[in-house]
């Protein structure tokens, strides 16, 4: 995931498949050695100007990954999903574009 | 890219000039709208899910008029089963008119949401609401528990649920849903010409594909494209199954609003009715995740429910309000969309499509393919 925060540790998210107008999950790696206190994930569709109509929940797993569930893009076209991670003294924003035919 | 269906030239005069005007994009879209019909599993929130018992009882007590509390009416009275399980006439009926249009109750078996303003999370809650609604059917609890007790059913329905007699109201009322349910689950509608368009394209058949009219094609060409009609029309039953703003007005009167979605999802969390519910008998609580997840915005106001476009030139009139008398008017009001009419938060891409009437007539022919009884 892309982040404008200089220096902003890497971040992976790891989606299998995306169903139109059905809930799907994906998996959240930060690679750093500081604690994650919490993810935070939304999604908008620029174009459309709305975002989600569900609130995800983030789950953590072992040594800085996070399942998000319930997800669901409502419709086709380009959604940029969103995640802010909280680290120990600063919270960093990341996004990533997805396009859903 | 056009496919041509070439060997039909030569072979077939039936077929002569006719073509597969799709790109491979749009075949690609095209294929997401099937296979139809779609397998269903049994709700697991209902444990007389697809029990032939319980579907025979649903569909006695669906056509039963004990089910009001004065016996004027039935189910059926509203939900036509002549009529595609709708009525012709613009608003509902009940006790007194209501304020929007009768939907039809096909292919209801596992949605997210039910009802134009999604009010319940399950369809035998859907199918609840309306025998204790003051303006529907206007049962209690136990005037219900009465009329089944007193009714020629009640035998069958003892053979399912137990004796009547050592079950509180309420279990009575939530066991008759369940019946409902049962049955509602079982009505879909048929496979179309737009189904085996879709299926020829899935194989390869361009010559059998190519027999799918021209305007239709076209129609859907547009549906797909410049309509903009598949962002919410989409999946095997022309639905994302989600809320919007059509820029159809909600203003009931000059002092009040129907609430759409925003009253729905008021109505939901109030609900005793709720997959996250003690009536749900799935101990898993599948599903339950939407009605914990869903978001409240003030941009819910005046949205409604996508509905599906199986079957739709069988369900006339249209809109949640019936406003629109058939597919040409609907057609016509997306061409014409007063975008002052939309939220300013809402839906972002909508705009007036300024069609021709070429493309008005092409989009009204695809919609009608979309029906088991196509016009020519």
């Amino acid at each position: 995931m892309d982040s404008q925060t200089p220096n902003a540790p890497e971040v992976y998210v790891d989606v299998r498949e995306i169903p139109l107008a059905q809930p799907f999950s994906i998996l959240i790696s930060v690679c750093t050695e500081a604690t994650v206190h919490e993810v935070r994930v939304d999604a908008i569709m620029p174009a459309h100007q709305h975002g989600l109509n569900y609130l995800p929940e983030v789950s953590a797993l072992d040594e800085g990954m996070f399942r998000v569930d319930d997800l669901l893009f409502h419709m086709p076209g380009q959604w940029k999903l969103q995640a802010d991670v909280d680290f120990s003294r600063r919270s960093v924003s990341y996004t990533s574009e997805i396009t859903l035919k | 890219m056009k496919l041509w269906a070439a060997a039909a030239l030569m072979t077939l005069p039936v077929a002569v000039n006719s073509e597969v005007l799709l790109s491979e994009n749009e075949i690609q879209q095209t294929l997401s709208f099937g296979p139809w019909p779609p397998t269903y599993q049994p709700d697991p929130s209902n444990r007389v899910s697809s029990d032939s018992r319980a579907i025979t009882l649903g569909a006695a007590l669906f056509n039963y008029p004990g089910l009001s509390v004065d016996g004027a009416f039935s189910c059926a009275s509203c939900h036509d089963p002549e009529q595609a399980f709708t009525t012709s006439e613009a608003r509902a009926l009940g006790r007194v008119p209501l304020n929007r249009n009768t939907p039809s109750l096909r292919n209801l078996a596992g949605l997210r949401w039910y009802g134009w303003g999604g009010k319940s999370d399950n369809l035998w809650a859907a199918s609840l609401h309306p025998i204790i609604e003051e303006q529907e059917m206007a049962h209690s609890n136990e005037s219900l528990k009465t009329a089944i007790s007193e009714s020629s059913y009640v035998a069958d329905f003892e053979s399912i649920f137990g004796n009547i007699r050592n079950q509180d109201p309420e279990l009575v009322l939530v066991n008759t849903a369940k019946s409902l349910s049962a049955y509602l689950e079982t009505l879909r509608t048929e496979r179309t010409q737009f189904d085996s368009f879709r299926d020829a394209l899935e194989r390869g058949d361009l010559l059998a594909a190519a027999t799918y009219p021209e305007a239709a094609q076209r129609g859907l060409k547009l549906f797909l494209g410049r309509g903009k009609c598949a962002f919410c029309h989409n999946g095997p039953a022309f639905s994302n199954n989600e809320f919007h703003d059509a820029g159809v007005p909600y203003f009931l009167s000059e002092t009040e609003v129907d609430e759409g979605r925003f009253g729905g999802l008021n109505f939901l969390f109030s609900s005793a009715y709720t997959l996250d519910g003690e009536w749900n008998d799935d101990s898993a609580k599948i599903g339950s995740w939407a009605v914990r997840s869903v978001r409240r915005r003030h941009s819910d106001f005046g949205t409604f429910r996508t509905p599906s476009l199986r079957g739709v030139a069988e369900t006339p009139p249209y809109m949640h309000d019936g406003s629109l008398i058939d597919l040409d008017a609907v057609v016509r009001h997306y061409s014409e969309l007063d975008t002052e009419r939309l939220h300013a938060d809402g839906e972002a891409i909508l705009s007036e499509l300024s069609l021709s009437e070429q493309e008005i007539a092409d989009l009204v022919v695809f919609l009608e393919t979309l029906s088991y009884v196509t016009w020519p």
